[in-house]
């Protein structure tokens, strides 16, 4: 009588050996048919022969990953135990990797080979990869499953290779030697840091480090400000009791659904009438102005914070302005958090508003209006690198300081929704 | 003791005709002269002021403001052009009337009269508490107590007070100028100074709804993207944001902080940045299009953002990859939350996972997330960033208005009006078209957010 061993699912097991015998078998159908056809076994067979470097070197570790997958599968179903089930997952998953790899290389490899009549597309690939290709991840996700691992981690490596696929290119580009835009490569040939010099430089045409303190100057005045106007009008329409309280949130509520850019051009008319146009002064002020609409979040945060304690404050004889400096803000802290990393976060990424206030003054610009600037279709190609250089620069503060309050952030969300 | 009882009744009807009613000599010459009653009662200092005040406003109506008022029901009504002298007997350059500054003033002043007009009910109220609380022989407060009153009983005007002003000026004032603006034909061929413009009633908004030229034949395309588009969004990003929180949520996954903050790091980028970067990503010799032929699955460049129906499908797809780690983040909260006796109720009974998600996630997520729901969608409704900066609204259509695009929002629409071709009066009809449209979502909100409070049944 066989020893079961704890923790193995053995259908899994039997499912995940006959998907690996399916795979062997599919290398032998044909792989690709563009003129003629041609089966896997025939195509590892030549790139042996050619030289088994670059690229070459997928198809030839595919059939070994597939003959091992079958061999282990057979000793795992034989002899069932833990660590070689384990074995094999590994060796299951980079057989799956393989065929998928395939999947974007096998036109490099087929048109240098020249093993096929015609040049080889993706709709040319035949019965044999597709077959492989499904019993490589039956193989996975049944060994898996076997092995009592959670299979959601195969969705979530591919899902994180697509997400984090653009922000690879943007870091790839802002480190590539050669310039321009239009260029028919992913991997740049040469890497450099003069993309970033060339931002900082003394008379460059990119006033980058002009722009950059611009709107570093902006955001800090802008957080101030917002972060103690938001905090005041939360603390009243929260804890006190006035008349025409309700009325005022109501009439909040509808003043926000007009979208913002609306009242631009009434806005840039006034800041003209104040002598405040085309200045950086402008992009605080209207910023800290409308920040009070801002105020839900924050409020529905206060509503949180019990009454009794208010009230036992009051009984101590303590005026409201001391329950806001004493109780309430010290509560407050992941609020408070939030609400300066939004209000510092907005300048940086807010163009509308900025293009329409300083238009062509150039000094002036933040970094959401140099960057655009900087993608228009005449300078696009001159400049692309430096554009990545830039962004780069422009996001990897922002990410940090996401990542490090992320936990804020999210407290200061989810309060606002249970609430 | 009837009696008083019914007095005090009355007093707590409290608006300005029973205090005019109620009140003395002082009350009444108060309405006219602010702050009469005030300096009667002993408030000299605030009495003062509240003259001080009214005084300004009297004088600033005689010099500028009524001229403004007068001149709002024309909006000016001699162009700017050349002018016979008599005198000298030459033609001149006279300036003409600014149709705009026109405009602009006299709302200022409308804004002003009703700030005057709560100055003076303010002035009306604290006139007549000094009074009634000399009647009762309580101690009138100095303008030294009413300070220290700012900090406690009255804490919310001295919080209030900067906020308010700024969103007076900054944010009612514009918007009250823009919506008469909708009423006028200030657009591109009635530019100020050079041009007068006026009223022209409903007419823009009767333009936009049916007329013969590409003006309608804008207006309905792009309303109806921007509803496809914003249900669409929001809710392709809500469900795939759900199956990827439970995902990374499940029992048998490790490293959820790690899986997280991959997904979130497109959060985190600015989006503009993101935006753009994926934009060039995928122009014509962009690197997607350079791949795909690599990689042998194309053997010409797609037209991802040059082809209305392509443009259209690929600014769903990319606002996904960006909508969807927010939603993720925001529903892992709630998952977590879910009690677990729950699930173990429904696994002893026999339920499978889909089940489940059907019977007990779904509907408590649902029941949770609405408001969350409705605000993204009124934001997707006014998507700025994702439209305008991966495809400006391209690709234009010559059936269009002036520049208009098949991927256009109203909102990038209303940018573009403004912007580019300067036709402010359409760009603020269509913002008042925004904004019926964000009411009546909103409003579809706070009804069913009110019935659904009342509703503990989804437990």
């Amino acid at each position: 009588m066989k020893k079961t061993v704890l923790g193995l699912r053995y259908k899994n097991l039997r499912i995940a050996l006959i998907a690996a015998l399916i795979a062997l078998v599919s290398l032998f159908l044909p792989y690709a048919k563009a003129g003629e056809s041609l089966s896997g076994m025939k195509l590892a067979v030549e790139l042996a022969g050619q030289h088994a470097g670059g690229k070459n070197i997928f198809v030839l570790l595919l059939v070994a990953a597939v003959v091992l997958s079958l061999l282990l599968g057979l000793f795992c179903n034989m002899r069932p135990g833990k660590v070689q089930a384990r074995v094999w997952v590994a060796v299951s998953a980079i057989q799956a990797a393989c065929y998928s790899i395939l999947l974007f290389a096998s036109k490099s490899i087929l048109d240098t080979s020249g093993l096929l009549e015609e040049k080889f597309l993706v709709k040319d690939f035949s019965a044999g990869y597709w077959i492989g290709l499904i019993a490589a991840f039956v193989v996975l996700y049944s060994a898996m499953r076997a092995v009592k691992i959670h299979p959601g981690y195969i969705v979530l490596t591919i899902m994180s290779v697509v997400w984090l696929f653009p922000i690879l290119w943007i870091v790839l580009t802002a480190f590539r030697a050669e310039g321009g835009y239009y260029v028919g490569y992913f991997m740049p040939k040469g890497f450099t840091l003069d993309n970033f010099k060339k931002l900082f430089a003394e008379n460059s045409v990119i006033p980058f480090a002009r722009w950059w303190t611009n709107t570093f100057i902006v955001a800090v005045c802008t957080c101030v400000l917002s972060t103690l106007i938001i905090l005041m009008t939360s603390f009243v329409l929260s804890r006190t009791r006035f008349v025409g309280r309700k009325g005022l949130m109501k009439v909040m509520l509808i003043i926000g659904m007009f979208p913002g850019f609306m009242s631009m051009v009434a806005v840039y008319n006034i800041l003209k009438g104040i002598g405040l146009a085309q200045t950086l002064a402008a992009l605080v002020v209207v910023s800290a102005a409308g920040a009070a609409m801002g105020y839900y979040i924050c409020k529905g945060f206060f509503d949180t914070i019990p009454k009794s304690l208010d009230e036992a404050a009051i009984i101590d004889g303590a005026t409201k302005w001391q329950i806001f400096t004493k109780i309430t803000i010290p509560l407050s802290k992941p609020i408070i958090i939030y609400t300066i990393l939004t209000s510092f976060l907005g300048p940086w990424t807010d163009y509308i508003f900025p293009s329409m206030v300083l238009g062509d003054k150039q000094n002036s610009y933040t970094v959401a209006l140099g960057l655009k600037w900087l993608t228009d279709f005449q300078r696009i190609d001159t400049y692309y690198t430096q554009f990545a250089a830039g962004a780069l620069l422009v996001s990897l503060p922002i990410v940090i300081l996401f990542i490090w309050l992320q936990k804020y952030y999210v407290e200061g969300l989810s309060g606002a929704v249970k609430g | 003791m009837k009696f008083r009882k019914k007095r005090e009744k009355t007093e707590e009807k409290n608006n300005v005709f029973s205090i005019f009613l109620q009140g003395d000599i002082f009350t009444k010459l108060s309405f006219f002269i602010w702050g009469i009653s005030n300096i009667v009662r002993g408030q000299v200092a605030k009495g003062f002021l509240f003259l001080v005040l009214e005084v300004s406003y009297i004088y600033y109506m005689v010099t500028s403001g009524g001229a403004y008022l007068a001149k709002m029901l024309t909006l000016g009504t001699q162009q700017q052009g050349m002018t016979f002298n008599e005198a000298i007997g030459i033609y001149e350059m006279s300036q003409g009337d600014n149709s705009m500054l026109i405009l602009l003033y006299g709302v200022v002043t409308i804004v002003l009269t009703g700030v005057y007009i709560a100055i003076w009910a303010c002035s009306i109220y604290s006139g007549e508490q000094a009074r009634l609380r000399k009647i009762q022989n309580k101690n009138v407060p100095g303008i030294i107590e009413d300070i220290r009153k700012l900090f406690d009983a009255n804490i919310h005007r001295l919080f209030l007070f900067i906020p308010l002003l700024g969103i007076l000026v900054f944010t009612i004032m514009p918007l009250i100028y823009m919506i008469l603006m909708a009423f006028t034909n200030y657009d591109a061929e009635h530019q100020p100074p050079g041009n007068l413009f006026t009223w022209v009633g409903l007419d823009n908004f009767g333009a936009l709804i049916s007329s013969t030229d590409s003006l309608s034949a804008t207006f309905w395309p792009v309303l109806g993207w921007t509803l496809v588009w914003g249900f669409v969004a929001t809710f392709s990003c809500y469900f795939f944001g759900i199956f990827l929180a439970m995902l990374i949520n499940a029992e048998g996954i490790k490293g959820k902080k790690v899986w997280r903050t991959v997904f979130v790091m497109t959060m985190a980028i600015p989006s503009f940045i993101s935006l753009l970067v994926v934009a060039t990503m995928l122009g014509k010799n962009g690197i997607f299009n350079v791949l795909l032929q690599q990689w042998g699955f194309t053997t010409e460049a797609l037209p991802f953002l040059t082809n209305g129906a392509w443009a259209k499908g690929t600014v769903i797809v990319v606002n996904m990859w960006i909508g969807i780690p927010s939603t993720m983040l925001m529903v892992s909260g709630i998952l977590m939350n879910i009690p677990k006796e729950l699930y173990e109720s429904a696994q002893i009974d026999g339920a499978g996972p889909i089940v489940t998600f059907i019977k007990i996630t779904f509907p408590y997520m649902l029941f949770v997330t609405t408001p969350y729901l409705i605000t993204n969608l009124i934001g997707n409704f006014n998507n700025f960033g994702v439209i305008y900066f991966l495809t400006g609204g391209a690709p234009s259509s010559l059936n269009y208005y002036k520049g208009a695009g098949k991927t256009d929002l109203l909102v990038t629409w209303l940018y573009k009006l403004t912007k580019d071709s300067k036709d402010y009066n359409l760009a603020a009809t269509i913002g008042i078209v925004i904004f019926l449209i964000s009411a009546a979502f909103s409003l579809i909100t706070y009804t069913r957010s009110k019935a659904l409070k009342d509703e503990e049944g989804f437990q």
